[in-house]
């Protein structure tokens, strides 16, 4: 159990981690950044549980997940809102190819004391075959009246008019497909503060893009 | 004139339904074209085709752009010899960036051509010049490829995109809906400036208000997937006043 004292900040970064189990419990006014990059695993999971047991605290969770040949990342996120005022962010991609697995579960619980909370959780993940899954369950649980909490969860493929119009320019479609796929994975990676993790991130996901 | 473009006997159709019906057409070097005619006549498919969008499939005829068979090169390879279509809705491509997008588009076309790709340097003070011809923000080049733009802001995008290419083929499609009189006349004077001996334009447009500023040549009626009549700017004005009605 990791505990962030009161105002405490805190940033951390898992990249191509073949277990991660975190638990995570936040003191008064404190915020917390996790960043999960997964673009070369075989079999991955990744759990995290965070827990506001102060108020006005913060936490912000992004997981990128490139899956590959027949390999299988699940990703496991529970927040917990126990008290009030707080806040917290969830975004979740993955990225689909072969005959790759992905499965994500994303429990959110405001409890009745935490009002004021403001709560969202976002998954969007892309299909570059056919044989690719996705299992997706995002999970609700809202006791309290005062807050505001979304979540939103869409599977898809690259945009055949993007890439049309990207031709027509006269860029070759596995180009074309790789800046897509680029594009979808970076604004993950761009959540990382330390610029030179960042930009060796961004080096080299273009070589962990397949055709 | 020598010849750039020559459509015989053009058939296409989009899930079996057919749309164009034996369009024939010539266009030559220096000249500009307008289509003009009723919804669904068959005018965006004629850009789609010609440009090798997959959605639509042709079951006859022939299309040559300076000799070479068009219909045989995937879309990326027309564009690489020359032809552009400024989008009617240009497409949001989110996360990248108009730089990313207009440097990898430049350097393929010069890599078809045999030559060296545009340093960063270079290109940069290409998209400069040519954005300056456009009254363009400087902001452009890291924002992601019309996302967020304007209607005007994406229109005024496609004729940007047509400068730094250099087509000798441009095509333009409803380029005047939803734009405004100065966001009109900026991209009719761009549309302008890029004229050239030796390129040629096909003006497709419902009204006969772009050809105030972009003065075509010839002015073809396509009706029902056929040219029914040419003329020159004079029919665009007599469409205007008495409408499709007699085509339909």
């Amino acid at each position: 159990m990791l505990n962030l004292n009161k105002g405490e900040h805190k940033e951390l970064v898992f990249i191509n981690e073949p277990n991660l189990d975190l638990h995570i419990s936040q003191a008064q006014d404190s915020s917390l950044r996790i960043i999960v990059i997964n673009v070369s695993p075989i079999h991955q999971f990744t759990s995290i549980e965070v827990h506001h047991v102060g108020t006005g605290c913060s936490t912000e969770i992004y997981v990128l997940a490139y899956v590959k040949n027949k390999d299988c990342v699940r990703t496991c996120t529970r927040v917990y809102h126990d008290v009030g005022g707080g806040q917290s962010k969830q975004v979740i991609k993955y990225v689909l190819a072969d005959e790759g697995q992905g499965a994500f579960l994303g429990e959110l619980k405001i409890l009745p004391d935490a009002q004021k909370v403001s709560a969202e959780q976002t998954n969007r993940n892309l299909l570059l075959s056919e044989e690719a899954t996705m299992r997706t369950q995002p999970q609700m649980e809202i006791y309290a009246d005062d807050v505001k909490a979304s979540h939103g969860a869409t599977t898809g493929q690259l945009d055949e008019s993007a890439l049309f119009y990207m031709q027509q320019r006269g860029i070759d479609p596995q180009t074309a497909r790789r800046m897509l796929v680029v594009a979808f994975m970076q604004d993950i990676i761009l959540q990382i503060s330390d610029e030179k993790i960042r930009e060796q991130l961004l080096q080299s996901i273009d070589g962990v893009i397949e055709e | 004139m020598s010849e750039l473009l020559v459509i015989k006997n053009l058939h296409a159709s989009i899930q079996d339904k057919e749309i164009l019906r034996g369009v024939n057409l010539t266009i030559g070097q220096g000249e500009v074209h307008a289509i003009m005619g009723p919804n669904g006549a068959g005018k965006s498919t004629l850009s789609a085709v010609l440009t090798g969008n997959p959605q639509y499939r042709v079951t006859e005829g022939e299309i040559w752009l300076k000799g070479k068979n068009l219909l045989e090169m995937p879309p990326e390879q027309r564009a690489r010899e020359g032809v552009f279509l400024s989008f009617q809705y240009p497409v949001e491509i989110p996360g990248v960036s108009m730089v990313n997008f207009m440097r990898t588009a430049v350097n393929e076309k010069r890599k078809y051509e045999g030559k060296e790709p545009l340093s960063a340097t270079e290109f940069l003070r290409l998209m400069r010049e040519k954005k300056k011809m456009l009254a363009m923000a400087d902001k452009l080049n890291n924002r992601s490829v019309n996302e967020g733009f304007s209607g005007g802001e994406k229109k005024k995008n496609e004729i940007f995109q047509m400068a730094m290419l250099e087509p000798c083929l441009s095509i333009l499609d409803e380029t005047d809906s939803g734009l405004d009189i100065d966001a009109l006349r900026i991209v009719a004077d761009g549309v302008n400036m890029l004229k050239t001996p030796e390129n040629a334009s096909i003006v497709i447009t419902h009204y006969q208000r772009l050809l105030d500023y972009i003065v075509p040549d010839f002015v073809h009626v396509l009706a029902n997937g056929r040219i029914v009549k040419t003329g020159d700017k004079q029919l665009a004005l007599e469409l205007e006043e008495k409408g499709y009605a007699e085509f339909e």
